[in-house]
């Protein structure tokens, strides 16, 4: 069935669309999650814009990707942007649900011991909120990223120079050939779990604390 | 070290918007003088303006009008950071912060006043050990891993580590257990006698309001101070039937324990000794009111009650017909322990003696009895509506 041979033979190209995946998600989670800092934070702030900017997010989300990806093509044309930019319009929802939830969630009593202890709003945002935040924004940024891998392959549909591990799948469907298909989706699936249970490691490092409480 | 600072209400009122006085929280027209290194309780039912009191202070809530002062100056004129940072601040989640260990919580202050590490971290130990917990064990640890009694001492440590002059504490001790909060209470009588800081504490509890306060401020539902003044004057004289309904039916009994028993007039008992003429003995007691005679040791300690009845006509007095034990108690007992005792006692009267265990005098529950009427009565105002009138004595 598997054409083990084939697979040997290609492993620099393997590589090569290995680091182009890890590449096209890395900048969309990034660009992805300094935008919905940005928005986050101003729906924490100004309660009235977290419906709006929700609202649009959602309706972001909802358009398949398929159709999505071919769209920045008269203004971007065959470019990165064409690619990063629905990659990164996908991660916002997902960013800033968990960044909000995560804000929301640090308790009352201990914004007012910060403030009655005497922290400016600056320095009481950075060093208490954002770290007490961490667990859910790193959820978060699990979410975005599990969920960009997956949609880095759809970006193969833009031609040969996208696509990630995508680019086996799209040239396997060309060829018939299910051995490259079935690497191209193989290899998708391990990057996603491998990135996943990295940025769990990571989390766990930055909150000791988060430990602590299951005793 | 700092030292402490008075704090003063002038006239604050505050009003929240599109509601007359009257609404929950709001406080009217407030003075008080909380002088320097006194503990002032704020005293009163849910809503009546005693937390927003409070946080006036460290301007986390703002006055409609009127102006404190911490010392000679106007907390409104000073940079609201600066004065929190002078400001020890403890309420009643303790608000630990969760994500720094027991020493960066308890370092708080310090690491915003831009200490160094090191000034730091032996601060946090000196505190640690100052609240009575073993830094060593304590110093690294989440709060998460601590119990209710550990992280109410914690945040008392966390206010206290700038040596703040003022120390403003929000019903500390309302969610831990009965049995935590009277040793916390405790340790803050200690702690305050230690360092000598002006303390403002909110309760809703008047029995917590009359042990720590030195000053207790009543205040009812919309923020009207009821009644100002040291705990005794509250329980022995209440200013209004919302203060005398508040403070409970049973203020008499709370103020025995604002009275210790050296503030009595202790009576002095006939005294003999093993081996005296017992005829003499005889005469004594049945000249004692109650036909008692106290016998006690040569160093003066007491030895037991002799019957007048059961003093012999002649010869000497001996040990063996001495009997009943009295409670013994000494200067610092509270009125209300030593009534407590005589009650339990078979023997209706209480033997005062010294450290050395040396006879001072004697205690009835009458003498308590007569001590709480002269002391209270006398201003007993007339506007108790709800009293029955009582005949002219």
């Amino acid at each position: 069935m598997i054409d083990w041979a084939w697979i040997a033979g290609h492993l620099d190209v393997l590589a090569y669309r290995t680091l182009q995946h890890l590449y096209l998600t890395a900048i969309a989670v990034a660009v992805g999650f300094a935008i919905s800092f940005g928005l986050a934070v101003l729906a924490v702030r100004r309660r009235p814009a977290y419906g709006p900017i929700v609202g649009v997010t959602g309706l972001l989300y909802t358009i398949p990707s398929l159709a999505l990806f071919p769209f920045f093509i008269p203004i971007t044309g065959l470019s990165d942007f064409t690619a990063e930019i629905p990659l990164v319009l996908y991660s916002l929802l997902i960013f800033i649900r968990n960044i909000v939830a995560g804000l929301d969630g640090v308790p009352r009593d201990i914004l007012e011991a910060a403030d009655g202890a005497g922290y400016g709003p600056r320095t009481r945002f950075w060093r208490i909120e954002v770290p007490l935040a961490i667990p859910l924004i790193v959820a978060g940024i699990r979410l975005a990223a599990v969920s960009t891998i997956g949609l880095v392959t759809i970006t193969g549909i833009l031609g040969d120079r996208f696509g990630g591990l995508g680019f086996f799948i799209f040239e396997g469907r060309r060829h018939s050939f299910a051995t490259e298909i079935f690497l191209g989706g193989l290899v998708t699936i391990v990057l996603a779990v491998a990135v996943d249970t990295a940025l769990v490691r990571i989390q766990r490092r930055l909150t000791p604390w988060a430990r602590a409480a299951i005793r | 070290m700092s030292t402490a600072e008075r704090v003063v209400f002038e006239h604050v009122t505050k009003r929240y918007p599109g509601t007359g006085t009257g609404n929950p929280g709001a406080v009217e027209d407030l003075s008080l003088e909380v002088p320097a290194g006194k503990v002032c309780v704020l005293v009163g039912p849910s809503g009546c303006g005693k937390t927003t009191s409070l946080k006036m202070i460290n301007r986390l809530i703002e006055p409609t009008s009127g102006r404190i002062l911490i010392g000679d100056r106007d907390v409104a004129k000073q940079d609201v950071i600066a004065l929190r940072r002078g400001i020890g601040y403890v309420i009643q989640q303790v608000g630990l912060f969760p994500h720094q260990t027991v020493a960066e919580n308890v370092a708080t202050v310090p690491r915003l006043l831009g200490w160094d590490e090191g000034r730091c971290r032996a601060r946090a130990n000196e505190l640690l050990e100052l609240v009575g917990l073993d830094p060593a064990r304590y110093a690294d640890r989440y709060p998460s891993a601590l119990s209710g009694g550990e992280r109410q001492r914690i945040g008392v440590a966390r206010a206290l580590a700038a040596d703040p002059p003022i120390l403003l504490m929000d019903e500390p001790f309302g969610a831990v257990d009965p049995i935590v909060r009277e040793r916390l209470q405790n340790e803050l009588l200690r702690l305050h006698e230690e360092l000598a800081k002006t303390i403002v504490f909110v309760t809703h509890d008047i029995d917590e309001a009359i042990k720590m306060g030195d000053l207790v401020a009543v205040m009812q539902v919309g923020g009207h101070l009821a009644q100002f003044g040291p705990p005794a004057e509250i329980l022995a004289s209440p200013a209004n039937d919302f203060v005398a309904r508040f403070v409970g039916a049973d203020r008499g009994l709370k103020r025995l324990s604002l009275s210790r028993v050296g503030e009595l007039e202790l009576r002095t008992p006939a005294l003999v000794r093993s081996g005296e003429d017992a005829e003499a003995a005889r005469r004594a007691a049945w000249d004692d009111p109650f036909r008692y005679v106290l016998m006690v040791d040569t160093e003066n300690r007491p030895v037991g009650w002799i019957d007048a009845r059961a003093i012999p006509r002649q010869g000497t007095l001996s040990a063996d017909i001495a009997v009943g034990a009295s409670p013994l108690l000494n200067r610092r007992t509270t009125l209300k322990d030593a009534l407590s005792m005589l009650l339990d006692a078979d023997v209706q009267a209480g033997l005062v003696v010294d450290r050395k265990g040396a006879l001072l005098g004697l205690v009835t529950a009458e003498t308590i009895a007569e001590f709480m009427r002269d002391t209270g009565a006398a201003q007993r105002p007339a506007d108790l509506d709800e009293q029955p009138a009582r005949p002219a004595p």
